[in-house]
């Protein structure tokens, strides 16, 4: 059987030559399978966008229609939970959400799912908190840290709960990104595991005899594959979701930290 | 070169079976996932940085701006139809309500104007009636005045019958003709 891991693997396409930085160290700028998944998802999404808004009516196409149902869901999403200012944190969460869209997707259709790279969703999960950061510490200062100080706990169990909220903070993007790593790696790796038994017990119903009740095993992990394919396109979208919602919310804490608190 | 990439499988390496050998026993050795292989982390972090940083430039310059304008404008439409509608309504409504008015008034002039007539006709009737009720009373009060006389007079008449026969049945009975002093005292004694 092949192995379900193996989809993960990073493969050079083009090797370009090393470069040293003076930080960062030897940094490979080879272009490998996930550099090009993610061009796809990229150059997708813009085509997409694009061929939206270039000729965008009053009265929509079906194109236009399909792009501005998630422009809208974002919009309202950035509305509803920031508030006045989401519209200008939407174009942030947009595209985050887009991104994560479009690689989740296309990792249905490609060999190779760039979201399933702990090293994309702990980027996508250290930019939102960076955000969360910069914005927090632009708009409230040093008032930024009231957002660990639980006005509502009684005064000694302050410190304590404070402590608590403090590190849940720090896991944030922990939680962000593995979360998103883990519905994207279990999924894959259940699709490919199941795959495989199709073939393999496939193989073994070829050989005759007491083989051929493999033929049904293998029917119904074939089945199983139809319904996990489905089931993933619905964790594709899921996740982009709540990717999006779990950035606005931590955006709406610094955003309103006063009127929260 | 070779030896820091001990951890891919190198496609097409010219450079023998050994070096994709080690590779391959590296990769399936390690038991681990390739998502830990950090060596090609910084490639695709930088990569995925500088993707999301020019889609956040085109989102926020372009496609956001582009689809706000027409669903402000489409918001513009629809609100701009509804207020048409709206007046719209207003003026229909406003002309049943004076369409109704004017019904309301014909029919209020109609009511009048019947009544009038009815007024009119039975004034005429009345009159007519009462002329013809005079004519008739005078005649039949005259008929009474000739009717009255026509008894008066018989009444007298009968006086002077009784009277007569009075005379007549004494004359028979007595053999004498009664004075007409005896007959006036017998007529009072009656």
């Amino acid at each position: 059987m092949a192995d379900p891991i193996h989809q993960f693997q990073i493969q050079k396409v083009i090797d370009l030559p090393d470069v040293t930085l003076p930080v960062l160290g030897t940094v490979d700028l080879a272009v490998t399978n996930s550099h090009i998944a993610m061009t796809a998802a990229f150059v997708v999404i813009v085509g997409f966008l694009a061929a939206v808004t270039s000729n965008a009516q009053v009265v929509p196409g079906r194109l236009q229609a399909a792009g501005e149902g998630l422009f809208g869901l974002i919009d309202n999403l950035a509305d509803s939970i920031i508030g006045q200012e989401g519209r200008k944190y939407f174009p942030f969460v947009f595209t985050l959400f887009m991104l994560i869209l479009g690689m989740n997707i296309l990792g249905l259709f490609l060999t190779f799912t760039a979201t399933s790279q702990l090293a994309i969703t702990v980027t996508f999960a250290l930019i939102t908190f960076g955000l969360v950061l910069v914005v927090g510490f632009a708009k409230n200062g040093l008032g930024f840290f009231k957002l660990f100080w639980p006005m509502g706990a009684p005064l000694a169990l302050r410190p304590v709960v404070g402590l608590i909220e403090f590190v849940s903070f720090l896991l944030r993007p922990v939680t962000l990104a593995l979360r998103l790593f883990g519905n994207m790696l279990g999924g894959h790796v259940a699709l490919k595991i199941f795959a495989g038994f199709v073939v393999s017990l496939g193989l073994l119903g070829l050989g005759g005899g007491i083989g051929l009740l493999a033929f049904p095993v293998a029917a119904l992990s074939l089945g199983m594959v139809v319904a996990l394919t489905a089931l993933e396109f619905l964790v594709a979208f899921l996740q982009a979701f709540v990717f999006a919602v779990l950035a606005c919310i931590y955006l709406n804490d610094v955003v309103n930290l006063d009127h929260a608190h | 070169m070779a030896s820091t990439h001990t951890n891919h499988a190198v496609p097409a390496s010219v450079e023998a079976d050994l070096h994709a050998e080690t590779a391959t026993a590296a990769e399936h050795g390690s038991g681990g996932l390739p998502q830990f292989q950090f060596e090609h982390w910084a490639g695709q972090i930088g990569y995925l940085l500088i993707l999301f940083v020019i889609l956040y430039v085109l989102v926020s310059k372009v496609f956001a701006p582009r689809l706000r304008k027409v669903m402000d404008e489409r918001a513009d439409t629809i609100s701009n139809a509804v207020a048409t509608a709206r007046q719209v309504q207003a003026e229909a409504a406003e002309q049943a309500a004076l369409a109704q008015a004017e019904v309301a008034k014909a029919r209020a002039d109609a009511r009048a104007m019947a009544a009038a007539a009815k007024a009119h006709v039975t004034e005429d009737a009345n009159s007519r009636q009462a002329a013809e009720e005079a004519v008739v009373n005078a005649r039949i009060a005259e008929a009474e005045t000739a009717i009255g006389k026509t008894r008066d007079a018989a009444m007298a008449n009968v006086a002077t019958i009784a009277s007569d026969a009075a005379a007549a049945m004494v004359e028979r009975l007595t053999g004498k003709a009664a004075t007409s002093a005896e007959l006036a005292t017998a007529k009072g004694a009656v």
